[in-house]
């Protein structure tokens, strides 16, 4: 690994495509953080997995189809995560749910791709990601999604919260839980498929579930568990996306151990803290 | 005669391997009552619960909220606190104070914020529950008894005209069961909040308690504490049983 120079760091930031990948890095970035919050109290951390994979199925039906690999992925997640939602609703272990629709796209998409040989698809950027694969056109897509995910949470925020916090409670107070829980799938779905080019397949879910399990242990409210997700999903990307032009290694496996970091190094300093005020 | 909070006809409900976890229940609850639901574990309490919620829809008869079918609106007249489970309430990083605002979420509406008034009734709940020291605190860091205030707290914060609780002091020491029992009291009389309390604490709900539902899958008794007897209690049990009468110490 050649380290590079100040000048050649900063000429090499300054390249069109190195600032669009910052761009759709900090949207992707706001965009799950915003979404883990509820992710990760709900419980339902591995459907970022499930998804991401069955989104890998729907990219590899695209690309065999030769026809708008990315929309016909979108759709194929939106129905997976209708699918994996209701499985949960319908008392399906969510595990189980999940690891069905992980292992259909996972298993479907190799199958697609192995036939599709030649038809000059980039696995390796398509699993891990990669800032090259960034154009415009996504990063307009990744902003309409930001402002819709934005507007879901602003418009629904206390109802969210609160079917977040106990669906039982909230559906005896009168509260349509349903929409939230598909809704929430269904965003995570869609973020997803805005994501895969910068982070990947494999490692998308990491960002919907690192942002809000690193505020939950800092935070002293709900309230400030909201507003730090964002914070900590946006020090992973920017750093993980700098660390990734100095070191040249992939983009999403540095942004996803950038965030561990983060994450680890907050839990310990928590818990440190945390056994100073303890009496024992 | 007043017109009835909650009314079920004939309900029953049935698993989808056939068998019926409630049938042939009819009962009435009206203002000021105070109705201890008893009877042993899978006699069908929480069934009958969740279907008064609208959380389960009755296989035969009919339920209503307010003299009408269950729906968003009536619902919002019911404060629900169901079982303490420690484990999966404590994980979540709310506040004391964010979870009993949780209980006016139903009268806030969408895109608007909470009022003054949201505000007014979350400080008057956590005030008449004595744990407005308890603010600030988030709820992995109270005991179970604490957490149980919260959470009725929280159903208090809705303006319920009908309190529904589901053993909600199963865990709890007898210290903090006596008192909470007073406080239901104390809601029931002074300020005219039906409640109904479901618990295994059988005693304490029969004396407590203005009326009493005696189920067991089907309805044994329902009437008031005075015609209930030993006899109902051990043939809804299925083995002797009697209440103990500690009203003298």
């Amino acid at each position: 690994m050649t380290i590079p120079t100040l000048d050649a760091f900063f000429t090499m930031m300054a390249q069109g495509f190195i600032q669009r990948a910052f761009v759709i890095g900090i949207i992707v970035a706001l965009m799950s953080s915003i979404l883990s919050v509820f992710i990760v109290l709900k419980r339902i951390s591995l459907i970022g997995d499930g998804l991401a994979h069955t989104a890998f199925g729907g990219l590899a039906l695209g690309y065999y189809l030769g026809f708008l690999p990315l929309w016909v992925a979108g759709g194929i997640v939106i129905l997976g995560s209708i699918g994996i939602t209701k499985a949960m609703r319908s008392k399906v272990s969510g595990d189980a749910a999940v690891a069905v629709f992980l292992e259909l796209g996972l298993a479907s998409g190799i199958f697609l791709l192995s036939l599709a040989r030649g038809y000059g698809i980039n696995l390796e950027s398509l699993l891990f990601g990669s800032i090259l694969l960034v154009t415009f056109e996504q990063m307009l897509y990744a902003l309409l999604v930001l402002g819709l995910t934005f507007a879901f949470v602003l418009v629904f925020y206390k109802e969210l919260a609160y079917s977040t916090f106990d669906e039982v409670q909230a559906r005896a107070a009168g509260i349509r839980t349903w929409f939230f829980d598909y809704s929430v799938g269904v965003f995570a779905g869609i973020a997803i498929i805005v994501s895969i080019p910068i982070v990947g397949v494999l490692l998308i879910s990491a960002l919907l579930v690192l942002p809000a399990l690193t505020s939950v242990q800092i935070s002293k409210s709900l309230r400030q568990t909201v507003l730090l997700s964002p914070v900590f999903g946006l020090l992973s990307v920017v750093l993980g996306l700098i660390a990734s032009v100095i070191t040249d290694t992939a983009s999403g496996a540095t942004i996803v151990l950038v965030g561990l970091a983060i994450f680890i190094v907050t839990l310990a300093v928590t818990r440190r803290g945390k056994r100073r005020v303890s009496p024992h | 005669m007043d017109a009835s909070l909650i009314e079920l006809s004939n309900v029953g409900v049935q698993y989808p391997n056939g068998v019926w976890a409630v049938d042939h229940i009819s009962l009435r609850i009206f203002k000021n009552d105070l109705v201890g639901f008893i009877g042993p574990n899978g006699a069908g309490k929480t069934t009958l619960i969740s279907v008064i919620l609208g959380l389960i829809r009755p296989t035969s008869g009919a339920v209503t909220l307010f003299g009408e079918s269950i729906s968003t609106k009536n619902l919002r007249r019911v404060g629900y606190v169901p079982q303490v489970l420690e484990s999966t309430i404590s994980g979540f990083p709310a506040t004391v104070f964010e979870t009993v605002m949780f209980g006016r979420v139903p009268h806030a509406g969408l895109l608007r914020p909470f009022t003054k008034n949201d505000i007014g009734k979350t400080e008057e709940a956590l005030k008449l529950l004595e744990i407005s020291e308890l603010r600030n605190r988030k709820l992995g860091q109270l005991s179970g008894g604490q957490l149980q205030r919260v959470l009725v707290a929280k159903a208090l914060a809705g303006e319920p005209e009908i309190l529904i609780l589901d053993e909600p002091t199963s865990g709890a020491d007898i210290h903090s069961r006596t008192e909470f029992y007073t406080l239901l009291a104390d809601l029931n009389r002074d300020r005219g909040i039906a409640i109904v309390l479901s618990s295994h604490d059988v005693d304490s709900v029969t004396k407590l308690a203005s009326k009493v539902v005696c189920i067991n899958r089907t309805l044994f008794y329902y009437g008031p504490k005075s015609g209930f007897t030993n006899g109902i209690l051990a043939k809804t049990y299925g083995y002797p049983m009697k209440v103990i009468d500690d009203s003298h110490t």
